[in-house]
């Protein structure tokens, strides 16, 4: 084992005591004896942006690595407010019934302007949030795409390697974090609600082409009927996209998270997806693909990492913003002339 | 700006009064968004419909009594409940010797929520807030002495209003006293639970259905009895401004009667029996003008369902002082701001009144504080003369208009409720919530710049103290009840309880009138938690959804350097340590005070830190799994409702079982003076009472954060 010398953890603050230092032992050991607390402190050690952080988290996923792969990868996304997190509380509980140890990771976004951010997803799984037998673990996404996507899978790792045999991560239908989340789960669930009319709620099409299924939630009370409708045209609209497999056509449910029904049908279709990818070997392949994806993903990120950090972009930025803004050139040379800090004038 | 045949004269001298400054500079800008001319003339008068009509006649925008005070003053009513039944009935008696004219009983919080005093869930809370009531038993102590033939009694119960009712239905009979004989008023607005007040028990529906059967038994049983009184006072308190305020509660009302309707209800069987509870804050004229204007448009919303009884149209309000407005710094000023907003619920033609004590905002009322507050009544009643005017008001050019707007804003609000629905269908979009939560949010930041003035808080603040006693109940009262509690059940006869909850369970399944089916088992002595869990068995507990607003503090808050730089300060914190200093807000115990804490997440948010939001009635033990699972650096306590000597202590236990002794613990809401050495020793690492600035305390956590390391 490549154990790294102890460092401080991430941002702690102690009562006055200086935080106890650890070394990557005390996580690695913590998570695979499913230890709540390190469990928690090993997903901060990761998220964090230092150096020595990350450096650590490397070596300690690294090491719980060949503990995870064992768990069922649902990622959740759907319009604001459409019953995501109510959604994860009612099949949650029901998975914890049957037995199973759930960990969630809800996603919700930072502010661009201040940076900060509110969580409450966790607010709605409050009988979820109690049980011995989940962990629910609330995270902002920070300002960075990567930022998350490295975040949310690494969680999702390390929650495995704790012995928890559903992951789900919950993450908001706007924007482009749902597609990198779709890479990095065996189902991708995408929860609507009725009563949009014939508009597709401003969800992208993209995320149709996506979804391994669609369930129309809030399908209780006055919206019925508005749920059977909803139903039939996202099976209208599913069939003009292409489907990303050819063994599986991606249903459209309905469901209530508020009231538990179709909850459970929601889960058959999942156990369903698994039985049959898993046997015609697609699962294994997308997992496969998923880490190729994962790389590039990685490598892409690195660039522009590095790319903003270089000296040369840094001191150029400022001056080059200002011409943008002013008009003065176009952002085609503008970028160019950042471009060359690097690659040097061809 | 002046509709008047001399407009110009006018204009110039005020020109050249205001020398430099623009004559559109006096038109105020009011937190509802209307612009207010600083005059107004004749001229407006005569486009106003309402302004020549009569007090007592529709549309009663000048009262609903033809006499007003001139006939008989309002009532002096004030709110008081703590610790035991025993404590609380001697506080009464001593009220109604001292010219109280009718009772008022505000309740625990676990009593409340439907919890009995030896509930797991309520150890900080047991008569901390108001008075505990378990069973038949306390209410019959709580009633001693006092003739329930005689006397009118006003209720603040709401979820757990069928026990609760039904204990005071039962003490009267136990007195001797029968149904139809009762007056008074019990609250029983559960809508507005929901909203703003947070202690609901059931989900809305079953609620609703509780509210009507009561509405139905009552217009049988005891036709003297108001049976709903519609409160806009939570809301106001809440955040909600005059036009909110007036335009939600009609709404609700709206729905209620709606809901009374659907239950087969002649509407003059039970609308005559609503009445009103509005919250009168320091915005002077603006709330007298919102009491004229809530008449005025219940009048107008009533007219539709063709009532036959004037009464049925005819809004009657009681209405309390504004808490809010009250300051623990320079804490007499107090009784300058609850004067002058005396001042406008009798201008506004209230018809009963409770004004609040000078300590409001440390702790319950002292017998010395109750009595200031009650003779700041008695002297307006008694000495000013002010009771021999009946709307003294009318016609004012100024209150007219203020009121024309307030009435037009809000039906605004109403039609588009309507839209919606009804009020029912807006709480479940949240929508009432988060205005009314956004309105708390400006105000927080115009506060905090100083933009809206409180002296002694953000202007002209004093370094000296004023000591003064404040009321502390203390935590031996919960023994006390849990002692009652087990003689109680060992001397009553369990089987008869256990039959008569049955049978209410039952009545629950089937739709029969459930405060029929509580009485059997109140006088068999079942406590308020058994009747309570008999219905929720049947109907659930309700669990809020728990929405955050964003980006409304630091947009109100107009001087971007102070945001910047608190911003920056979090930015660099991620820099050295990590990641961003991570903040989990909670609530614990039954306190339902959720202003500060939803006002203090948004803030810390738009400042750049990460927040975490826990559920609303936390146990410690919760609190502390939730903190270390999310790995915080801080967790801010909230509490307002007397509960921190014990839920803080326990909380620090709890975090250190969890592995959390890392996690540092601060303190906010209403802590008085003497306790805060207490929480210190507790280990706690900073408090912040009512009236700091949250920039000031967002400063200061970030000190706390950075130091500690
Ligand atoms: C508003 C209010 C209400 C509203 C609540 C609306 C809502 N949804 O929040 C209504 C009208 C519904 C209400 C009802 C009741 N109330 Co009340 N209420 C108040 C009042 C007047 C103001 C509280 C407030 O919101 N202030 C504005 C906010 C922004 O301030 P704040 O919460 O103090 O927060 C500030 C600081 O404390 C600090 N802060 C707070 N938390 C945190 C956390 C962190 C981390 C940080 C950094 C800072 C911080 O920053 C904030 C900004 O300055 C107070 C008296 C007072 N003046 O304080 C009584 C008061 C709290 N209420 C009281 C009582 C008893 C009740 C009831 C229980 C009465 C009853 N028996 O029926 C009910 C039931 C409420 C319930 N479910 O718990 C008592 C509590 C008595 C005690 N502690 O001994 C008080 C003190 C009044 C009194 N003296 O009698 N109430
Ligand atoms: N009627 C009905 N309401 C529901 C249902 N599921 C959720 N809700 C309500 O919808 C609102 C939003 O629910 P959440 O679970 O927070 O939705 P979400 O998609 O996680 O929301 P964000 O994370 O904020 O985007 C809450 O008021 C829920 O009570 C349902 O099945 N039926
Ligand atoms: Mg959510």
């Amino acid at each position: 084992m490549n154990n790294q010398s102890p460092v401080s953890p991430p941002g702690s603050a102690g009562e006055g005591k200086q935080a106890p230092v650890r070394n990557s032992d005390y996580y690695v050991n913590g998570v695979l004896a499913s230890d709540r607390l390190v469990l928690s402190k090993t997903i901060t050690l990761m998220e964090s942006s230092l150096p020595e952080h990350q450096e650590m988290a490397l070596d300690v996923v690294e090491q719980l690595l060949p503990h995870t792969g064992k768990a069922i990868r649902l990622g959740i996304t759907g319009v604001p407010g459409g019953g995501k997190s109510t959604f994860i509380e009612t099949l949650g509980m029901m998975l914890v019934q049957q037995g199973r140890r759930v960990a969630v990771i809800a996603v919700d976004p930072s502010s661009k302007i201040s940076g900060g951010s509110i969580m409450g997803d966790k607010t709605r799984m409050q009988f979820l949030s109690a049980q011995e037998n989940a962990f629910v673990r609330p995270a902002a996404t920070g300002q960075t795409l990567g930022g998350v996507a490295r975040k949310t899978r690494e969680s999702m790792l390390i929650c495995e390697a704790a012995g928890f045999d559903v992951v789900i991560v919950e993450t908001v239908g706007v924007g482009q974090l749902e597609t990198t989340v779709a890479s990095m789960v065996d189902f991708f669930l995408v929860l609507m609600i009725p009563g949009a009319g014939d508009e597709l709620q401003g969800i992208k099409r993209g995320i149709l082409e996506l979804a391994d299924a669609i369930v129309i939630n809030k399908a209780d009370g006055d919206n019925l009927t508005k749920a059977r409708l909803a139903q039939r045209e996202y099976e209208t609209a599913l069939h003009l996209v292409n489907p990303r497999s050819p063994d599986w056509r991606p249903p459209v449910l309905t469901c209530s998270a508020l009231e538990k029904t179709g909850i459970d049908e929601v889960w058959d279709v999942v156990l369903r997806h698994r039985e049959k990818l898993g046997a015609t070997g697609e699962l294994e392949a997308r997992r496969r693909e998923q880490v190729f994806e994962w790389t590039w993903f990685l490598v892409d990120e690195g660039l522009r990492e590095w790319f903003y950090k270089n000296a040369g972009t840094k001191t150029l930025l400022p001056a080059i913003k200002k011409k943008i803004g002013s008009g003065v050139i176009t952002p085609t040379r503008a970028a160019r002339e950042l471009l060359e800090t690097i690659t040097g004038k061809e | 700006m002046v509709n008047h045949p001399r407009e110009k004269e006018w204009e110039e001298k005020a020109k050249k009064e205001l020398k430099e400054r623009p004559l559109d500079s006096i038109v105020w800008e009011t937190p509802e968004g209307i612009r207010v001319n600083p005059l107004y003339t004749a001229e407006d008068l005569k486009r106003i419909d309402h302004a020549d009509t009569l007090p007592g006649l529709p549309p009663y925008v000048r009262g609903p009594m033809a006499t007003m005070y001139a006939g008989r003053p309002w009532t002096i009513r004030q709110y008081a409940g703590f610790s035991t039944a025993r404590e609380s009935n001697e506080f009464y008696r001593k009220s109604l010797a001292a010219g109280q004219a009718g009772l008022s009983i505000a309740f625990d919080l676990p009593t409340h929520r439907g919890y009995d005093s030896d509930h797991p869930r309520v150890a900080g809370d047991v008569g901390k807030a108001g008075v505990a009531v378990d069973s038949i038993e306390d209410m019959k102590i709580l009633f001693d002495q006092i003739p329930l033939d005689k006397m009118s009694v006003s209720m603040t119960m709401n979820g757990a209003v069928l026990p609760i009712l039904g204990g005071y239905i039962v003490a009267a009979e136990e007195q001797g006293v029968s149904h139809e004989l009762l007056t008074g008023t019990i609250q029983n607005d559960i809508l507005k639970e929901y909203l703003t007040r947070n202690t609901y028990i059931y989900p809305p529906q079953p609620s609703m259905r509780i509210v009507s059967d009561i509405m139905a038994y009552c217009s049988k049983e005891m036709p003297r009895f108001n049976t709903v009184s519609i409160s806009g006072y939570h809301m106001m308190e809440a955040g909600a401004d005059t036009v909110l305020q007036t335009a939600f509660t009609l709404a609700d009302g709206l729905e209620y009667v709606r809901a009374a309707l659907r239950a087969g209800m002649d509407i003059d069987a039970f609308a005559p029996r609503l009445s009103f509870f509005f919250g009168v804050g320091m915005s002077f004229f603006m709330n007298i003008a919102m009491l004229r204007a809530a008449r005025l448009l219940w009048h107008r919303l009533m007219s539709v369902f063709n009532p036959k009884n004037p009464r049925s149209s005819m809004l009657r309000t009681h209405c309390q002082t504004s808490g809010w407005s009250l300051t623990e710094q320079d804490p007499y000023n107090n009784i300058i701001r609850t004067t002058l907003e005396c001042m406008s619920a009798v201008l506004g033609g209230t018809q009963s009144l409770h004004t609040n004590s000078f300590d409001e905002a440390v702790g319950l009322p002292t017998d010395f504080s109750a009595h200031i507050a009650r003779n700041t009544q008695l002297i307006i009643q008694e000495e000013s003369k002010v009771c021999h005017a009946i709307d003294p008001l009318g016609g004012s050019y100024y209150v007219e208009m203020l009121t024309k707007m307030i009435v037009d804003e809000a039906q605004k609000i109403i039609d588009e409720i309507e839209e919606m629905g009804g009020m029912t269908k807006a709480i479940e979009s949240g929508m009432p919530k988060m205005r009314i939560e956004e309105a708390a949010a400006r105000k927080q930041a115009r506060i905090d710049q100083g933009i809206e003035a409180i002296i002694g808080v953000n202007r002209y603040a004093t370094d000296d103290k004023v000591d003064f006693e404040v009321r502390e109940v203390p935590d031996y009262i919960r023994n006390e009840q849990v002692e009652r509690l087990a003689e109680l059940r060992k001397k009553r006869d369990n089987r008869e309880v256990e039959r008569t909850l049955a049978e209410l369970t039952r009545a629950a399944e089937s739709g029969e009138n459930l405060l029929e089916a509580t009485l059997p088992a109140v006088r068999a002595r079942a406590t308020v938690g058994e009747i309570s869990n008999a219905l929720e068995v049947v109907f659930g507990r309700f669990v809020a959804t728990t929405l955050c607003i964003s980006g409304v503090y630091a947009s109100e808050y107009r001087d971007t350097t102070v945001i910047e730089s608190l911003r920056k300060r979090a930015a660099q914190f991620m820099e050295t340590k990590g990641r961003r200093p991570r903040i989990l807000l909670t609530k614990m115990g039954q306190d339902g005070h959720d202003r500060g804490v939803k006002v203090v997440a948004t803030a810390f948010a738009d400042l750049g830190f990460d927040v975490d939001i826990s559920p609303m009635f936390q146990t410690p033990e919760e609190a502390a799994r939730m903190a270390v699972e999310n790995d915080v650096h801080l967790v801010g306590v909230s509490s307002l409702a007397a509960g921190h000597k014990i839920l803080v202590p326990d909380l620090m236990r709890r975090l250190s079982e969890n592995g959390g002794e890392e996690i540092m613990v601060i303190v906010g809401g209403v802590i008085p003076p003497r306790d805060y050495q207490f929480l210190y020793d507790a280990g706690v690492a900073g408090i912040f009472g009512p009236g700091t600035s949250i920039i000031e305390s967002a400063n200061k956590v970030l000190n706390i954060l950075e130091n500690r390391h």
